[in-house]
């Protein structure tokens, strides 16, 4: 893993390097990043990518103890603050696509900002799917258990949380979308129910597998013993967020002195 | 990822540990979004420019320090964890030093259009 997140640092400084080349050698005419980016936006996902590191080093800690529910709800913890993240990084781009016109190849700044920043984006999704499938396997039966449902139950385990987690984003956006478009906040409501009434429905009904999936069925084959796949993910998770400290700096907080 | 040198908060050490642990996370992690909100103040803060990027290198630079002794154990995984994980950094930063220096030489500049 260290040696994965040596090269991945290798791969992040020339994608950084590029952005900051073109920025220090700035076309004429090309858009001015501060009437582009908005740093209140980009301050609160960078508090929310640190704080879900904070999480991932306590469910590691859980874990090293054999604190399996304590592990559960700090993985779960992370992947939200993680959907946040992700959520806002979508939020962003859409508006920078839609209002403020920087698509990836009507300038220069939009195709290396993109790029960096969506980038980083896929790991931090990439990094959501994995912090998923832990969670679904720690419920694993233990010995003498359902083995030989385990696994289609825990695929559909699976795919209702990932279903949620999804569900959850779409309804973020469309009340943000709502709150945007309507002039009034009852406007904004009734837009927002009218818009999203399915996909609220369907995040309950998925919440309401996953509880039932989640449900306690005896021991299981998830403890102490697992801590090294728990720690290893951590190291990704926490290298994202150390990237996400270079880029915060270098791509958005400079473009401001 | 790789075999503490020596126990990391692990069930031999005891509660004791586990508990002074969990409060240096909450403590590193409070601090690293006190220096967020530091970093974000300073850009609109009337001081020289380079004394600005100067501040906003080191702070991150102590985030990212943090992070990866503490978060990610390096402080208490063996040497060569960290070894190797500096040999990429090293090699990133090397390589985003050359581009900017290269890139910023008179001779690279794009030609003027007639």
């Amino acid at each position: 893993m260290w040696a994965f997140l040596a090269s991945d640092c290798m791969f992040f400084g020339v994608l950084i390097a590029t952005h900051l080349v073109y920025r220090l050698n700035p076309p004429a005419g090309g858009l001015d990043p501060k009437l582009v980016f908005s740093v209140e936006l980009t301050s609160f996902s960078t508090f929310i990518l640190l704080m879900s590191s904070l999480m991932m080093a306590l469910a590691v800690t859980a874990i090293q103890k054999g604190n399996v529910r304590s592990c559960r709800w700090s993985l779960l913890t992370t992947i939200f603050f993680g959907m946040i993240f992700l959520g806002c990084q979508v939020y962003e781009f859409q508006h920078f696509v839609v209002d403020k016109k920087m698509t990836l190849s009507n300038s220069l700044l939009g195709t290396t900002f993109y790029t960096l920043t969506g980038t980083h984006g896929c790991h931090v999704a990439i990094g959501v799917l994995w912090l998923t499938l832990m969670y679904v396997r720690s419920f694993k039966p233990g010995a003498g258990s359902a083995q030989r449902t385990w696994l289609s139950h825990q695929l559909l385990h699976a795919l209702a949380f990932l279903a949620l987690l999804g569900l959850c984003l779409k309804v973020t956006l469309g009340l943000v979308h709502a709150i945007q478009v309507e002039p009034t906040l009852g406007a904004a409501m009734g837009h927002f129910v009218k818009a999203e009434f399915l996909a609220m429905v369907g995040a309950l009904a998925a919440t309401a597998a996953c509880g039932w999936f989640a449900r306690p069925r005896g021991p299981v084959a998830f403890g102490e013993a697992n801590a090294i796949d728990v720690e290893s993910m951590g190291l990704y998770w926490h290298f994202v967020d150390i990237v996400w400290i270079v880029i915060f700096t270098a791509v958005y907080l400079l473009e401001y002195l | 990822m790789s075999a503490p040198s020596h126990s990391a908060g692990g069930h031999a050490d005891g509660h004791g540990h586990d508990e002074s642990k969990f409060q240096i996370y909450v403590q590193i992690a409070m601090l690293l979004a006190v220096i967020t909100g530091v970093e974000i103040v300073a850009v609109f803060l009337p001081f020289p420019k380079w004394v600005l990027v100067s501040s906003l290198v080191v702070l991150s630079l102590v985030k990212f320090l943090f992070v990866i002794f503490y978060f990610m154990h390096l402080r208490w995984d063996k040497p060569f964890c960290t070894i190797l994980f500096f040999i990429g950094l090293v090699l990133a930063s090397g390589t985003v030093w050359a581009l900017l220096a290269l890139f910023s030489a008179e001779a690279s500049l794009p030609l003027p259009t007639p």
